[in-house]
């Protein structure tokens, strides 16, 4: 009885606030988002899966379905394709090499919102590149104002502040290919590229999975960027999920449809995050057998 | 955690493309000077006229520069920074404490008990890494505010130690594993209590995973956004540095002079962490980028 105590009153506290602040809130969200709620009406009524019909009608939240799914697919490719080549090219215990990785991660240390800020004061149309360009009599670029280059110019911010963690966990991948196998292909008179396609790169194949969904999810969540570098726009093109989510929630007082697309977001996350688990369990077991 | 492990094997014999020394230096210099631009304009101007910035933005001639931005960022009525310091660092150490202090027994619970029902625990926990926090925040709202702490600090600081115990728990239990249960076995045949156990026996021994989770905590509770600003609101008063530089920024976005020194401010305590832990910090965040 004692021992159970002991037992009950180490795994409580922990429970009961993960229940409360986390298991409740999904409950909650998944039934808001059966209902009509507004967010301060006594009595939402219940109209069953009307706000997931209507989401696939919404033009808003199907163009921030795109413009996510935009974001998260070229984004991933560019991370990986940046992680993978330049953990090739800082690979080695050099302190030069070790002084290029700090530098590649650096920006992963400042949080988004500021990453934004930051990156709108020097892209934006009044921003320090366009004010140099046009003190030398040069056209402005609309690199926040065009709908086309706002979303690039995002996707390019994201991959500049994201793919240092790519870089590191590529050089982890890299340590656990197998010294004997390169110097075999090396005897055996392989070219460089040969050992690359042939031996690096089938020994990474879990890593470069990994690192695939993991920027997928990541990407997927896109919001505090949004916010501070182009706030949606121009005219709502650079509205991610995460945006519209939050703003049909808190500012049009659309509640129901707003949780009907956390919902899909979260279904559609921990689906690609569940992957990564069972790819990651894998590739532990094939590092240590 | 295995993969995760920051490279320290002196692999020098192993580079796939030997891109012959000095055309990948180059390489890699000009990458890092495009790297690094966006900081030097971050820091220079901040100390620059509004007209320097634009006219001579890479510029740096000591004539240009003055501490008169950077000390009214510093005193700006609209966002005090010392006072978004304090309290973003009374979350920070809050948040740490506690988290530590709830998933550090439920995890050597899980560690060291082998029924099922204990490895359905940990499967519910882990299972809450799963759950991005920008949409959980929103009925959240509606949760804090049933019990009254909507708008408090209490409520703040509870949700972002939820949000840190999936993967704490992950690691924690994971880590415990790996310490042999004899050692607390002993303890226990002494007379110590489980509590005591743990908090004597086990945890010193799990300094590196505590190290980890301290770090992955600091940085995202010091960079989040979304849950301060919707759960502290501008109601209440209560900026941490994130919510306060987009109030302060986000009405004046075209005036640098507000601009750069407030962005300067609010990550150089970060930064200065950053450079004197580089490879903790880096080996933390990016456990923490796999969680997902």
């Amino acid at each position: 009885m004692r021992a159970r105590l002991t037992t009950l009153s180490m795994v409580g506290p922990a429970l009961v606030l993960f229940v409360v602040m986390l298991v409740v809130p999904v409950c909650l969200s998944l039934y808001l988002s059966l209902t009509d709620w507004d967010g301060y009406s006594a009595n939402p009524a219940f109209v069953g899966l009307k706000n997931y019909v209507s989401l696939t009608h919404s033009a808003e939240a199907i163009r921030a379905g795109w413009v996510t799914l935009l974001i998260a697919a070229v984004g991933t490719v560019l991370l990986s394709v940046f992680g993978l080549g330049f953990a090739l090219l800082v690979n080695g215990a050099s302190r030069l090499n070790a002084f290029f990785r700090i530098v590649l991660f650096y920006p992963h240390v400042l949080s988004a919102l500021v990453v934004g800020f930051l990156w709108s004061a020097v892209l934006g149309t009044s921003g320090v590149v366009n004010g140099w360009l046009t003190s030398k009599g040069a056209e402005v670029l609309p690199f926040l104002s065009d709908p086309k280059w706002a979303l690039a110019s995002l996707i390019a911010v994201l991959v500049w502040a994201g793919f240092g963690v790519n870089v590191v966990l590529y050089l982890a991948g890299l340590q656990t290919v197998s010294k004997d196998l390169l110097e075999a292909a090396h005897i055996d008179g392989a070219s460089k590229r040969q050992t690359f396609f042939n031996v690096t790169l089938p020994a990474l194949a879990p890593v470069v999975t990994v690192n695939l969904v993991l920027s997928l999810v990541t990407l997927l969540k896109t919001y505090d960027l949004v916010v501070s570098l182009t706030g949606g726009g121009p005219a709502g093109s650079t509205q991610t999920a995460a945006y519209l989510i939050l703003w049909d929630s808190f500012h049009n007082n659309a509640l129901g449809f707003g949780s009907a697309q956390s919902v899909v977001l979260m279904l559609i996350t921990a689906g690609l995050a569940l992957t990564v688990a069972r790819l990651r369990a894998r590739a532990d077991r094939g590092v240590q057998g | 955690m295995s993969a995760l492990r920051m490279p320290r094997v002196a692999s020098v014999q192993f580079k796939p493309f030997k891109a012959k020394g000095w055309g990948r230096i180059a390489f890699l210099v000009v990458t890092s000077v495009l790297m690094l631009v966006p900081m030097y304009l971050l820091i220079i101007s901040a100390f620059k006229s509004q007209q320097d910035i634009l006219q001579h933005p890479f510029s740096l001639s000591p004539d240009q520069l003055t501490m008169e931005y950077l000390r009214k960022a510093a005193t700006n009525p609209d966002f005090n920074i010392l006072k978004g310091y304090a309290v973003t660092i009374l979350f920070v150490v809050s948040v740490n404490v506690l988290s530590v202090a709830l998933a550090g027994p439920v995890s050597y619970v899980i560690a060291r008990r082998s029924e099922r029902r204990y490895r359905m625990l940990l499967l519910l926990f882990v299972a809450g890494t799963f759950i991005p926090s920008q949409v959980l925040v929103i009925p959240v709202v509606y949760t804090l505010k049933f019990l009254g702490l909507m708008g408090t600090i209490p409520g703040f600081v509870l949700f972002e130690t939820t949000l840190t115990l999936p993967f704490s728990i992950f690691l924690y239990a994971g880590y415990i594993m790996t310490i042999p249960a004899s050692l607390d076995e002993a303890a226990a045949v002494d007379g110590a209590g489980k509590h005591r156990v743990f908090w004597s026996i086990v945890f010193p021994l799990m300094k590196p995973a505590v190290v980890t989770m301290v770090i992955l905590n600091t940085f995202s509770v010091w960079n989040d956004f979304v849950n301060p600003q919707i759960i502290l609101g501008p109601g209440s008063g209560l900026y941490t540095v994130t919510t306060g530089v987009y109030a302060a920024v986000s009405q004046y976005s075209t005036d640098y002079t507000v601009v750069f020194p407030t962005l300067l401010l609010a990550v150089a305590p970060l930064l200065v962490v950053f450079v004197l832990l580089q490879r903790h910090v880096i080996s933390g965040l990016t456990a923490g980028a796999t969680k997902g």
